[in-house]
């Protein structure tokens, strides 16, 4: 096993009365893609918020390239790049800015050929002076890709990165996961498509109702619980799918 | 794959104020709206340079000019981005929170300095009115100290509302009260009782301050209370809008 870049451990998240998260723990090792898949609601947004530093966890432990999150808040946040559910970036700023804007922040030093070559990686290699607010939506999403990498940190964390794109985009961004799997980042990954966790994810947690109800390869999740009464009555092709345990774990009823 | 070091304060910094400064000059319709109200002011109190002297309508203006940076600018620049989820973003890179902050108080700085540089020259241009340079120079330190009370009230609006779109018309509305009440007041047009209250106001006591650090030889005790009721509100304003303050919209 590859070290690990994240380390949860004992993850407790109160909103007042309320426990949206309950001793979850889990780790993210060097060169893998972890899945974590939940029903809205279920504790995925609130245990990613404590990883990313954005919200205080009543207790537990999160260490991200070996820095403990609630120490050494900054530089746990330096190991991390983080491409957020809704791209936010200061539309006022051109694409070339915005790059120059996070490469500051992160101490990375880009010369105009380093400027180039990364628009050119995600073909925006003339479009560098669009503000970023006049890009499309694949586009937006492609330039926070983009910053996530550019420090090349050891956890990238993906907050529903395909959420929205065309079929064709998505395709390009889950080449672009496995590329920097290849290249040994560790990455956090939620979705709601089931279809893109069994694609590309190495292993896969579902979290419900603020806890981790398993942890496996997708493979394994599928054939484990096949016989399940429960995910055989959400399968709808005759054939269990990722989808189908999904369901049969989580339930059929809609979360807020 | 190895552990990244974290990247120095200034250089940190350095990338902030850039690309905040840059979204300023972006902005710049914006400013020039907030700029066009104070010299508007200066223009149509020409008159009233003879009865009430140039510091009495170089310092009405410049307070106008502070309450619309404080809360037409910073507390609309703060919402909209929060709400956009800007500082989100910023918050996920290994940027401390007061950094971001400081940042986008630099740019503020930088408009009150404009815009009392655009008063100075307006009013001398159009109305003569000159100062000696001591009280130029006291001039810009009273209108940083102003403009803290309503940067530090634009930060209470934020605190306190968290729509982008509450605030800015709440701004507005705060903006409008200000001036139309503080400028009457101040004229005596509002009766007496409204006219005192304005005086310990925060328009009046920065009005005050500004005018006479205008004039340094008409500097008394009247002077450094408005002085000290001014570091108050920019106190009490600044703590209680930071400590209300979220930087997320959502709830």
């Amino acid at each position: 096993m590859n070290q690990a870049v994240l380390e949860v451990t004992g993850l407790n998240i109160f909103y007042g009365q309320f426990q949206a998260v309950k001793d979850v723990s889990f780790s993210v090792y060097a060169g893998e893609i972890f899945g974590l898949l939940g029903p809205n609601g279920a504790g995925k947004t609130s245990s990613l918020s404590a990883v990313e530093g954005l919200l205080k966890p009543a207790s537990g432990s999160i260490h991200v390239g070996g820095y403990d999150n609630a120490k050494n808040p900054l530089n746990a946040r330096a190991n991390m790049g983080v491409q957020l559910q809704a791209t936010s970036f200061q539309s006022e700023l051109t694409v070339s800015e915005i790059v120059n804007l996070y490469a500051g922040i992160y101490g990375v030093s880009l010369t105009n050929e380093n400027l180039r070559d990364i628009l050119t990686s995600i073909k925006l290699q003339n479009d560098g002076r669009k503000r970023f607010g006049e890009l499309s939506g694949g586009q937006q999403q492609r330039v926070s890709l983009v910053i996530a990498m550019i420090h090349q940190p050891p956890l990238v964390l993906l907050d529903e990165p395909t959420s929205g794109l065309d079929p064709q985009s998505r395709r390009q961004l889950w080449e672009r996961m496995e590329i920097l799997r290849e290249k040994g980042h560790g990455i956090l990954l939620t979705t709601h498509s089931m279809e893109e966790a069994e694609a590309i994810c190495d292993r896969i947690a579902i979290i419900d109702h603020g806890q981790i109800v398993t942890t496996d390869v997708p493979a394994n999740l599928i054939e484990k619980n096949r016989n399940r009464p429960e995910v055989i009555r959400a399968s709808r092709r005759g054939k269990i799918t990722l989808e189908d345990v999904f369901i049969g774990l989580t339930g059929q009823e809609i979360r807020s | 794959m190895t552990s990244i070091t974290l990247p120095s304060n200034k250089v940190v910094m350095r990338s902030l104020l850039r690309a905040d400064f840059t979204t300023q000059w972006r902005n710049r319709k914006s400013f020039i709206l907030i700029l066009i109200v104070p010299v508007i002011i200066l223009l149509s109190w020409k008159g009233l340079v003879d009865k009430f002297g140039g510091a009495f309508v170089l310092s009405n203006c410049i307070t106008v000019g502070l309450t619309a940076i404080g809360l037409m600018g910073y507390s609309n620049s703060v919402a909209r981005d929060r709400e956009k989820g800007i500082f989100q973003r910023l918050r996920v890179a290994p940027v401390a929170p007061s950094s971001i902050m400081v940042s986008r108080l630099c740019v503020q700085l930088a408009m009150i300095l404009l815009m009392t540089t655009a008063v100075f020259i307006g009013g001398s241009y159009f109305d003569q009115i000159t100062l000696t340079p001591m009280g130029y120079l006291l001039g810009y330190f009273t209108a940083f100290v102003g403009g803290a009370v309503y940067l530090g009230l634009g930060q209470m609006v934020v605190g306190l509302i968290k729509n982008a779109e509450t605030v800015h018309s709440t701004s507005r509305l705060i903006y409008f009260i200000f001036i139309m009440v503080g400028m009457f007041g101040e004229l005596g047009v509002l009766g007496k009782q409204i006219g005192d209250l304005v005086k310990y106001s925060p328009y009046g006591t920065v009005k005050h301050i500004l005018a006479s650090s205008f004039q340094p030889g008409t500097w008394d005790k009247s002077s450094t209370i408005a002085l000290l009721l001014t570091i108050g509100y920019a106190t009490i304003f600044s703590v209680l809008g930071i400590r209300w303050f979220r930087w997320n919209a959502a709830k």
